[in-house]
């Protein structure tokens, strides 16, 4: 027995109580998932791809994340990233991890890379979301976690409130690699909280695979609604 | 600008040494060089810097290590070596660096300005500049240097939020907590050994790279006569007691003092006595409480009662945080932030939440008043530490034991009902109906019906709705229902007569003719004695209807529904003695 890591009520198994469970389970029943970007797309809707996809295939494998980015997923990953709250790495690292281990198209990925901040933002917020998260993937699923691997070069201005195209333009030349030879030939899964646009994943994506990444899958804690 | 996304100065620097006086000394310091200045203009030479940077956390561990041992006989190459064995936890091993050239003291103008500003506080970096700013006052040199300055010179203190103690153990420097501490590796201070508190996360991330400015308050003259100015005459209860406090404050020879008054006595008023006492001897007042409520309540009517001292409001929706002030009303989160600053700490509703279960707040009260500053508790439902003070003798007591009004507290009438039948839509029992009809036609009363948990609200309601056959006569509602304060602000109009909630109101509802229903009240977990006092102090409290109904309802009596039962007639009774008490008309 102990106490539920989102809400801090008592709870006699796992580390969320069966309210929360059911809360962030919700969605399920909700939204059709995108089978490439996995975004949620509209109630009804009964085709595979979201027309994002459809228009222009992402370059990563797939994306999946634990849950819709509003309500209490949304609340717990605000309190995490900017609150500080680092403790909540580990209740959601636990359930990015069991997203990954429950879909069979992540295949068998050798490497986990986390999403980096660039050196200015990491000094104001003293810690990296993704690096945290992708440490406790690691740990829970026995993967190598390559740290200061991916970089970001420089500063850019926040993407939460950027349209589509900005956060293109925002990203563009932002990251780069460095010690490319532990991604050479690897499946790499790519960490990150937030997955919204996809804009910031895809430029990852991008600097990996030319950097001779095999394939590169995405696990996120929350995703976009279409 | 996401939210809560704040650039923070992160406390690292270098551990240095030199000799003074013919002994090694060593000291920290994230610009060396002033350090150096300093120093040296008293006399020091081989002024000494040993590499690599650390954080403030790990330096003042370090710093403790060496000051307990003596560093006076030491050379510099043993110090490097002591410092290498007791560092080595952390990964440290350290090598000699040429010194920074000596840098000028900043100017005594802005090391005033920062003085005054952080007298009295506890405070980061940022908050000393938003401190500056909100009164009006610019800094040239950088703030950093001043605050180092102003601890070389002996007048703050610099503390990492987070710190070690004697045995390494870490511990939050302002809130106190030892159990909400995180090591993760810090990306500001590139750190392994860096711990976040996340207790007191609210106020602005406690880490162990960052610095902690501390400040005792200087003493200000500013005595004054005043008397303060009441709406209506006091008690003869009220007026005994309140001469009560203002003693205890002017003979100033006891720390504590408990007034423990009935609910609804007016116990305000008697801190009055004690704030105008504090206020003639000029000491600096704080008065605080665990509710916002309170606090946003309080401070239009201290405003009244005392025209003319300066009276500044903190809580967490006030833009003003450093206002100057001779009489401070704050919530207790905001108390985090002074340091022995007050001569007299008022604490209303000690037994409130969140202040009962929470030790960071004890923590933070006892340190915002000076050494020899006192506290005066004001509840009507005592803790069980502060009543097992009044029993050993060793807490003053004021009591308080009748109302304004002067009539006799309403005692609640216990009744045991093996099986309610509120799960599964029973009939209401004879002596509840009988209650409901005498409140609703024989009184012209609304009643309020206390249930322990959430989940009994909705079911209580359906089971009254039933009862009385008409969906408009009862509401329900507690902390987290959506409709809350629509369907309280409709109570307090008369709108409707019966509402069901939890524990959440059992403070701070005054109605004029009110009867109160406590159902299942042996429950154990929820209904402990001080909730059930408070629960039936809302009833009867006006002047118009002082003789009210209250009821406590449950599968057999509990010592605690015994107790309160127990306590409420001792008021009665010892106000009756002492010829406070009127008979019902």
């Amino acid at each position: 027995m102990g106490r539920c890591s989102f809400c801090g009520r008592w709870s006699y198994r796992g580390i969320l109580c069966p309210r929360c469970t059911s809360a962030l389970e919700a969605w399920k029943r909700e939204f059709p998932i995108c089978s490439l970007c996995g975004r949620l797309m509209g109630r009804g809707v009964s085709q595979q791809l979201c027309p994002q996809c459809q228009e222009e295939k992402p370059p990563f494998r797939l994306a999946r994340a634990v849950g819709p980015y509003r309500g209490m997923l949304k609340d717990v990953i605000l309190d995490f990233k900017y609150k500080g709250r680092r403790s909540l790495s580990q209740p959601l690292g636990y359930l990015l991890a069991q997203v990954v281990a429950a879909e069979p198209l992540f295949g068998k990925p050798q490497v986990i890379i986390p999403v980096p901040l660039a050196r200015q933002r990491l000094k104001e917020r003293a810690f990296n979301q993704a690096e945290l998260l992708a440490r406790e993937v690691g740990r829970l699923l026995g993967l190598k976690v390559a740290e200061g691997v991916l970089l970001k070069e420089r500063d850019t201005v926040p993407q939460a409130g950027l349209g589509r195209k900005e956060r293109w333009i925002n990203l563009k030349d932002t990251f780069a690699l460095k010690r490319a030879s532990i991604i050479e030939g690897q499946d790499v899964l790519l960490v990150d909280d937030v997955l919204t646009t996809g804009a910031t994943v895809t430029a990852c994506t991008i600097v990996l695979l030319q950097a001779g990444a095999r394939s590169v899958s995405v696990a996120t804690l929350a995703t976009g609604i279409l | 600008m996401p939210p809560f996304l704040n650039k923070v100065f992160c406390g690292q620097g270098y551990l240095y040494f030199f000799i003074l006086g013919g002994r090694l000394r060593v000291g920290f310091s994230h610009r060396p060089g002033l350090d150096r200045g300093f120093w040296e203009a008293r006399g020091a030479i081989s002024f000494g810097l040993l590499s690599p940077q650390v954080n403030l956390g790990v330096a003042q561990f370090l710093l403790d290590k060496v000051s307990s041992r003596g560093p006076g006989q030491l050379s510099p190459y043993g110090l490097k070596c002591k410092l290498e064995e007791w560092g080595r936890h952390f990964g440290l091993s350290f090598s000699f660096k040429p010194a920074a050239p000596a840098l000028p003291s900043p100017l005594e103008e802005e090391l005033k300005f920062v003085r005054n500003v952080l007298s009295g506080r506890l405070l980061f970096l940022e908050e000393v500049d938003r401190a500056l700013r909100e009164n009006g006052l610019r800094v040239k040199s950088g703030l950093p240097d001043i605050l180092q300055y102003l601890y070389l010179q002996g007048e703050c203190e610099l503390w990492p939020a987070v710190g070690f103690d004697r045995q390494g153990l870490p511990f939050c420097r302002r809130c106190g907590g030892r159990e909400k501490l995180v090591r993760t590796g810090c990306g500001a201070c590139n750190s392994r050994f860096c711990y976040v508190c996340e207790g007191c996360l609210e106020l602005g991330e406690a880490r162990s790279c960052r610095a902690l400015y501390a400040r005792a308050g200087a003493r200000k003259n500013f005595r004054r006569n005043v008397t303060p100015r009441l709406s209506f005459p006091l008690h003869p209860a009220q007026r005994e007691a309140y001469e009560r406090a203002a003693e205890f404050v002017a003979k100033g020879q006891k720390p504590r003092c408990l007034v423990w008054a009935v609910c609804g006595a007016g116990k305000t008023e008697v801190a009055y006595g004690a704030i105008a006492a504090a206020l003639a001897q000029g000491r600096e007042i704080l008065y605080t409480s665990p509710r916002r409520e309170v606090v946003k309540e309080i401070y239009p009517r201290l405003k009244e009662a005392f025209p003319g001292v300066e009276i500044a409001v903190l809580h967490g929706e006030t833009s003003l945080k450093f206002p100057p002030a001779e009489l401070t009303v704050a919530t207790v989160h905001q108390v985090l932030r002074f340091y022995q600053r007050f001569d007299l700490v008022v604490l209303d509703e000690v037994d409130a939440f969140p202040l009962t279960g929470d030790p960071r707040l004890y923590f933070a009260l006892e340190r915002c008043r000076r050494p020899c500053g006192q506290v005066l508790y004001l509840t009507a439902t005592p803790t069980p530490e502060l009543r097992a003070g009044v029993r050993r003798g060793t807490l003053p007591v004021i009591y308080l034991p009748a109302r304004y009004h002067g009539y006799p507290l309403p005692e609640p009438e216990l009744i045991v009902i093996r099986n309610l039948g509120v799960k599964v839509g029973g009939r209401l029992p004879l002596p509840l109906q009988r209650f409901l009809e005498l409140s609703l036609v024989a009184d012209r009363a609304q009643v309020m019906v206390f249930v322990p948990t959430v989940e009994l609200v909705q079911d209580t309601v359906d089971w009254l709705r039933g009862f009385f056959g008409d969906e408009d006569r009862v509401r329900g509602c507690y902390a987290a229902s959506a409709q809350r304060e629509e369907v309280l602000a409709s109570f307090r109009r008369g709108d409707f007569p019966v509402l069901v909630t939890t524990t959440v109101m059992e403070r701070g509802v005054t109605l004029r003719r009110l009867n109160v229903l406590v159902l299942f009240a042996d429950h154990r977990y929820v209904f402990d004695e001080n909730t059930l006092i408070q629960l039936a102090g809302r009833a009867g409290r006006a002047l118009e209807y002082p003789r009210a109904r209250v009821l406590f309802v449950a599968g057999k009596i509990s010592p605690e529904m015994a107790e309160a039962l127990e306590t409420i007639r001792r008021f009665n009774r010892m106000a009756w003695e002492k010829g406070f008490l009127k008979a019902y008309k």
